[in-house]
């Protein structure tokens, strides 16, 4: 490949202090000498070799604290100042495995939002940095609004169907949904994040151990991608929380869909990424039409820059997203609601933008790229799921109807 | 519209044979293959469970048999007027279910076609290789063996290269063929086939017609060995591996017919590849279809079905309207293929209908990959659930932009019909 991907895909890298560079340093060579520089390994025993390069990762390298806050013995990455850190990040990470990139991505969710949603009720910010300093794994699964069933009427998020109920009863709640369809990794979460609707029906959160009484999973969902992660449909039969461990607050359900919307941006980025040094390389010694290069062919070399154009877009995109996320401390409408909206249009965007360009670079590796040895497929399959789990249900209609709501001020929509 | 049979297809085109076929088909497809393909990706080394639906299929309810003529124990579908067609319904029917499994019947054909269609008819070879699939009740498969490592498009490029990158030779030993060389990627190969037909060259490097050869190699000949299986992104059904053919020597009648003759006989298979290809994917998308139309009939945006909100609508409108064109256009290109033998119709080997052929294809194909993604990310979190199967087309079905040269050929053979073009 000629020159390295800093040079090439340009990124805005304003306020990246030497700490930051450090860490993605760190996680830029985790990525290459334990997963992409022992791919053939990686796939062959992929269950093992993903829990324990994850754990490298998670335990040794500490990221699992990324987004716990300093003064509870994390990174403090959990700022809407930090989000661009964080998705620089998570972009090294999607380079080498979608899979690991969404566990990071809820973890970080999770305590970008309790930490700013449960102030004065450090309780539950304790706990749960306590639990994410031990030395064992964790996977926080989140399970936001989903397409509702016909002739069952449920509380609404911004038109999406709110599945799960939440009701607070003195110093406990109780919440209650029957298959729920968790973004990622319902069979391996101890904690789920779960968009409810309140007594009155207005969107919340709330925190549910796996562990509590009253939680039911089905069997694996088989899915196109994100293969470590296996997921299952969640029922909950009056589970009880403590109540500190609901947030009832809609803002909180907006500014998690605008994190994921980032932080699966980034993770996606990554795979798109690491596409293009495939294709890259791919394109630099396959020779066609009986004795040129195929990035030397015009064709290709335009279905080449249109892979790269899409990728480099997506990056520009996402980090001018990330810029903006600590808007969402303004009050008005320029604060959160601007940010989620942005959120959702350039997250969709994004997302389309490297499914295109790896659908495109495909073209042009013929059987290799389907064959999966090559893991072009993977990072297909993998950004093709998160892609269609960001999307929630009716492919773009629902952020198309978001950006008009926000632009036009449709209120019937 | 009453269900996805409403898709649209010229009905002056359909061929005597579709409706009562198409139902028995259809019947076996929905016991044998439907209920089961869910499985089939775990099953893509063993075919454990594939394999009985191929013998049930193939064996039992004969498809196998189809292009043989009756004397030989076959249907005779290659001396009929509607060969294109009716290969377009059973691969639209098997599409329907699992392209995988269409493509795997499909090219079993492939390399019989070069000696079972007018004119280019060898009555000695198909007496040789009707006995191999007409006397048995266990599917037997066939290759057409033509990708190499160095690249498979410029071997499907006969217009430009004229056979000239292709490295599998074929030396004349007396009254043998010794033939030497590497081969990958051919559907059935991987351990399937038992047969296989080999584009070769007797001359490396040369660009004359004369020098092409494809020549028949049954699976157990000396010196012919198979690897495993790949692991693909989806196409389970289909088995893909590598074949070396060293110092490989069969009777030297088994070239098919002979300088010249078998370029233009190969030739032929390119509008029959794409034109099944077309049917793959017309079948996919029509069951893409029915569960799309499922998931937005009973769940919900703002509390009614997905269907009734006009974005959403609109998004389900447009790819409903793609299947019906894209099947127009798919039967149109089959009937292309028939028309060959009349008078206003042109050969399968004119630069004229190869083009227009591609062209086809290469439109339904990007539908086809365009509308899957796009029905996956209607279904939302459900897009990548093989429950709902239509992440599991998703997957089969990128490849068959892919094959036969890939979409860029495609778009240059189109070019160079209908612009001149002279180098591309
Ligand atoms: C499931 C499956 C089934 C298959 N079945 C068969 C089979 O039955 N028989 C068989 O022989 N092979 C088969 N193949 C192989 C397949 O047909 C080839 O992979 C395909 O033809 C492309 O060849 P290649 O992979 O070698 O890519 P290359 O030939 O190296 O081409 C790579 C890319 O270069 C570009 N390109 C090529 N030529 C040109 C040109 N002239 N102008 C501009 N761009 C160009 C295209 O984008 C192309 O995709 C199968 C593969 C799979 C995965």
């Amino acid at each position: 490949m000629i020159g390295n991907l800093e040079g090439l895909f340009l990124m805005p890298e304003k306020g990246i202090d030497e700490e930051t560079q450090g860490v993605v340093t760190l996680v830029r060579r985790w990525a290459d000498k334990e997963v992409i520089g022992d791919r053939l390994e990686y796939r062959r025993n992929y269950p093992s070799r993903f829990d324990e390069k994850r754990k490298t990762l998670f335990l040794a390298m500490g990221l699992q604290r990324l987004a716990v806050p300093e003064e509870h013995g994390g990174f403090g990455w959990h700022t809407p100042g930090r989000m661009r850190h964080v998705l620089r990040v998570l972009t090294e990470i999607g380079r080498a495995d979608c899979s690991t990139g969404v566990l990071l991505a809820m973890n970080c969710a999770l305590f970008t939002v309790v930490t700013r949603f449960c102030d004065g009720r450090n309780g539950l910010t304790d706990s749960l940095a306590s639990s994410y300093l031990e030395d064992e794994m964790k996977t926080a699964s989140c399970i936001l609004t989903g397409p509702g069933h016909a002739g069952r009427e449920t509380p609404l998020f911004k038109g999406r169907s709110i599945l799960a109920r939440a009701a607070a009863a003195g110093e406990s709640a109780t919440v209650s949904g029957e298959d729920l369809r968790p973004l990622a990794a319902g069979l391996a979460a101890d904690r789920f994040l779960i968009v409810c609707a309140d007594s009155d029906g207005s969107p919340c959160l709330a925190l549910v151990p796996v562990d509590a009484p009253g939680i039911a999973r089905s069997e694996r969902v088989k899915a196109a991608g994100l293969d470590a992660l296996a997921n299952a449909d969640i029922s909950l039969d009056a589970v009880t929380i403590p109540k500190d461990h609901l947030i009832l607050d809609q803002d909180a359900v907006s500014y998690l869909s605008a994190c994921l919307n980032l932080m699966l941006g980034g993770v996606s980025l990554g795979a798109g990424l690491n596409f293009f040094e495939i294709v890259s390389d791919w394109s630099d010694s396959r020779v066609i039409k009986g004795g040129t290069v195929l990035k030397e062919n015009p064709l290709c070399a335009s279905v080449l820059a249109d892979t790269a154009e899409e990728i480099a877009c997506a990056g520009f995109l996402l980090h001018d997203l990330a810029g903006i996320m600590p808007l969402t401390d303004h009050p008005g409408p320029s604060g959160m609601e601007a940010v989620y909206t942005y959120s959702a249009m350039i997250g969709a965007k994004a997302q389309q933008g490297i499914m295109r360009a790896i659908n495109r670079g495909l073209e042009l590796m013929g059987s290799a790229g389907y064959a999966r040895e090559w893991h072009a497929e993977k990072h297909w399959r993998d950004v093709k799921t998160i892609q269609s789990i960001m999307c929630g249900t009716g492919a773009e209609a629902p952020v198309k109807m978001d950006i008009a709501r926000f632009f036009y001020n449709c209120s019937e929509i | 519209m009453n269900g996805f049979d409403d898709f649209s297809r010229p009905m002056e085109y359909i061929s005597p044979l579709d409706r009562h076929f198409r139902s028995v088909l259809r019947r076996y497809i929905e016991q044998e293959v439907m209920p089961f393909r869910r499985q089939y990706d775990e099953d893509w080394k063993d075919h454990a469970i594939i394999e009985p639906a191929f013998d049930k299929l193939m064996g039992e309810l004969g498809l196998q048999k189809a292009l043989f003529p009756p004397e030989h124990g076959g249907w005779g579908i290659t001396r009929s007027d509607y060969i294109f067609r009716f290969a377009y319904m059973l691969c639209e029917e098997l599409g329907r279910a699992d392209t995988g499994m269409a493509v795997a019947l499909a090219v079993t054909f492939w390399p019989l076609l070069v000696i079972l269609v007018e004119p280019f008819v060898n009555e000695r070879l198909i007496a040789e290789f009707a006995p191999m699939f007409c006397n048995t009740k266990k599917a037997v498969f066939a290759a057409n063996a033509m990708t190499e490592p160095q690249g498979g498009s410029d071997i499907e490029n006969m217009g430009l290269l004229r056979g000239r990158t292709i490295r599998t030779t074929a030396r004349l030993e007396g009254d043998q063929w010794v033939i030497n060389g590497h081969k990958l990627w051919p559907t059935n190969s991987g351990g399937a086939a038992s047969l296989f037909g080999v584009p070769c060259t007797t001359r490396p490097g040369s660009d004359d017609l004369n020098d092409f050869a494809f020549i028949y190699v049954p699976a157990g000949a000396e010196g012919v060995t198979q690897g495993g299986p790949y692991e693909k992104a989806g196409m389970a059904a289909d088995k893909n591996g590598d074949i070396f053919f060293d110092h490989v020597r069969v009777p030297a009648w088994y070239r098919a017919h002979g300088p010249g003759s078998d370029a233009e006989a190969f030739y032929q298979l390119i509008p029959f590849g794409q034109v099944a290809s077309s049917a793959f994917l017309t079948g996919a998308m029509m069951n893409m279809y029915e569960r799309l139309n499922e998931f937005v009939s009973s769940r919900t945006y703002r509390n009614r079905p997905l269907k009734e909100n006009d974005a959403v609508a609109a998004i389900i409108g447009r790819i409903a309207g793609d299947i019906d064109i894209c099947r127009i256009l798919g039967h149109e290109a089959a009937m292309m293929g028939d028309r060959r033998n009349k008078p206003y119709g042109l050969p399968l080997t004119s630069e004229e209908l190869v083009g227009k052929i591609r062209n086809i294809k290469d439109f339904i194909s990007d539908r086809a990959v365009e509308n899957f993604g796009k029905a996956m990310d209607v279904l939302g979190l459900y897009g990548p659930d093989r429950d709902w199967d239509i992440e599991k087309h998703w997957r089969d079905i990128k490849i068959i932009q892919l094959w036969m040269g890939g979409k860029q050929l495609c778009q240059m053979e189109s070019a160079r019909y209908f612009f001149n073009c002279e180098t591309v």
